[in-house]
């Protein structure tokens, strides 16, 4: 059992268990936390998890977790790990199922005022035109030819097909599209749960919301980010779907079954692993970048759908709705770091985290490339979401922030505490509108079940490893049809 | 002897499931899955042939598991029986019957490894599963 004993206090904002905490450990993990969280974290096993990830082969500097972290499967949510290509491994577990789950935040020229007498109708043809993929609404199955171009085009694929703007794509990671996706290394059931879900914003804690700037905290790079006080955006949270999960469900089989020909030994069959140089590993990562695509497709397709809804309620002649940024919080990439003094390549593992990179980056695009990379963290259903940007001083965590508040609830204490339609009225009385078919979806989603997204927020920033920019404030929350 | 539980756990799905046997343990494993996801069920009947091999009981689990998941959600059914032609500790084969569904409330991600534990007590079998939602 890990305790506060464990640990070497940093600062008031980061604590390390030191390698010797245990005789398999590589390199000392490190929790960006304040005390009190901390305190917290013993309550499950995220942080003997993140000693577990300190353990993988080619593991550099620290095993890392953010704020919002908890219990995931072998990494902890909220994890960030980076290998070394020559001797390090890549894990499927490092990514986690829900392959680029991420977030994209599309911006209005509008004021709150300006749509509030819309606000109502909005949200309900928003509900309408983007379907949940669970059943109801809209459903669109495509041929499996159609997903590997999907797969190997990503969010590109559908601009190409008229689905959205250039613009898009220079404000999206990785422009949308991860060139190393291989569809021969997906399997024909990842593919066949991708058919019917492009477009499709799943269950859980997947969401659209109707919000406003609330809080400007840096005039100039809202300004830069073309934001305003009082401006209506919409944010978009949602992943890889089902074919993701597959993908993920695969490999961690053909890892596992793999490892013992790597002489790999990992104290968390979740964590398995392959190193990032053999067949197992680069097939994972061909195959994973597949699934990054398909999300990237599916946040461009939905942002489709949603532009479609502002334009039918709000008139063809509408101001339209443009990206201010795309980002993946579950996800491996090869990037450039710099180790010991050198910059070298390394294998890039965040889970529940998400990319950060400092002003003059050349990975970001280059509007934004003065003051920093645009980050998005929502917070839990009906709390503030923020807009923050990357820094330099976020090198000490490759470059990595948190994702979101992170759940402190079980769903079904979350149920028993709060009432469907209590939260519903709670919501309802702080003028926010919601609209979600199922009271149980509503529960397991209160506020109360997560962290506080302020707190985790404020550690992040004040560790330096992002800036906030902005708060935003949900007006109405959409839960797909 | 109850066919199953539903365990507390803080973001997921934690099912223990009980059988006489390791046949009566996974259909009760498959009774607890297919009742979480709430499906909206229409009249018709499914039928599917299944056919798994896997490294040892574990994975013969997870493998099952995850194939029903990846049947409800491809051919919007659910699954409230089966018929095994063949069981040993690395394959099953055999019928999974049950019904179409019109929608579901819950999505399950995947089937995972996370605390997975199949073991014998007093002479009834035990396994507990964790499904990513």
């Amino acid at each position: 059992m890990i305790s506060k004993k464990d640990f070497i206090k940093l600062n008031d904002w980061l604590w390390e268990i030191p390698k010797s905490f245990r005789a398999d450990m590589r390199v000392p993990a490190r929790a960006y936390v304040t005390e009190k969280m901390l305190e917290e974290s013993f309550e499950d096993r995220s942080l003997k998890q993140l000693v577990n990830v300190s353990t993988l082969p080619g593991v550099i500097n620290y095993s890392l977790a953010m704020p919002d972290m908890h219990e995931g499967y072998g990494f902890p949510i909220g994890g960030v790990a980076a290998m070394r290509i020559a001797d390090g491994v890549i894990s499927p577990g490092g990514v986690g199922y829900d392959i680029n789950c991420g977030m994209r935040l599309l911006k209005s020229d509008y004021l709150e005022k300006d749509i509030k007498p819309h606000l109502e109708n909005l949200a309900a043809e928003i509900q309408k035109e983007v379907p949940s993929g669970l059943g109801r609404g809209r459903q669109i199955k495509i041929d499996i030819q159609s997903i590997d171009r999907v797969l190997e085009g990503g969010a590109r694929r559908l601009v190409e097909q008229g689905y959205g703007e250039k613009e898009d794509l220079e404000n999206c990671e990785s422009n949308g599209r991860f060139p190393q996706a291989d569809v021969d290394n997906v399997s024909e059931h990842a593919k066949n749960r991708g058919r019917n879900q492009l477009g499709t914003l799943g269950s859980g804690n997947h969401f659209l919301e109707i919000q406003k700037i609330g809080e400007i905290f840096d005039e100039e790079i809202a300004k830069t980010f073309g934001l305003f006080r009082d401006q209506v955006v919409i944010m978009i949270h949602t992943g890889s779907r089902g074919l993701g999960h597959q993908i993920a469900t695969d490999y961690i089989k053909i890892m596992m079954q793999a490892m013992q020909k790597y002489d790999i030994r990992l104290p968390d069959q979740e964590l398995a692993a392959c190193p990032i140089n053999s067949r197992e590993g680069k097939k994972y990562f061909s195959a994973m970048a597949c699934g990054a695509n398909y999300a990237w497709a599916n946040r461009q397709m939905i942002a489709h759908y949603v532009r479609k809804a502002w334009k039918s309620i709000l008139g063809e002649k509408a101001s339209p709705l443009s990206a201010l940024y795309d980002v993946a919080h579950n996800i491996a990439k090869i990037e450039k770091h710099k180790v010991g003094g050198k910059k070298i390549e390394v294998c890039l593992h965040r889970k529940g985290a998400t990319r950060a990179f400092p002003p003059e980056h050349l990975e970001i695009p280059e509007k934004y490339r003065k003051v920093g990379q645009p980050v998005l963290i929502p917070g839990s259903m009906g709390t503030a979401s923020y807009v923050l940007v990357g820094t330099r001083e976020g090198e000490e965590a490759f470059f990595s922030t948190c994702h979101g508040a992170g759940r402190t609830m079980s769903r079904h204490a979350a149920i028993r505490r709060f009432p469907g339609k209590e939260v519903i009225r709670d919501l309802k009385e702080k003028g926010i509108i919601i609209k979600c078919r199922s009271f149980r979806g509503i529960a397991e989603e209160a506020p109360l079940a997560y962290k506080n997204i302020d707190d985790v927020v404020e550690i992040v920033h004040n560790a330096g490893l992002s800036k906030k920019v902005a708060k935003l404030v949900p007006l109405a929350v959409v839960k797909g049809e | 002897m109850k066919k199953y539980e539903i365990l507390e756990h803080k973001a997921d799905l934690k099912i223990r499931a009980f059988g006489k046997t390791k046949e009566e343990l996974f259909l009760n494993m498959m009774l607890g899955m297919q009742e979480s996801l709430q499906a909206e069920k229409r009249k018709e009947e499914a039928k599917r042939e299944i056919k798994i091999e896997s490294n040892d009981l574990n994975s013969l689990l997870v493998d099952f598991l995850s194939e029903l998941n990846y049947l409800n959600e491809t051919e919007k059914e659910v699954y409230n029986d089966i018929k095994f032609k063949e069981f040993s500790a690395v394959k099953i084969k055999g019928e999974v019957l049950g019904q179409k569904v019109e929608s579901f409330e819950e999505d399950i991600k995947a089937v995972t490894y996370h605390s997975l534990d199949i073991h014998q007590k007093n002479g009834i079998w035990q396994a507990t599963v964790l499904f990513d939602i």
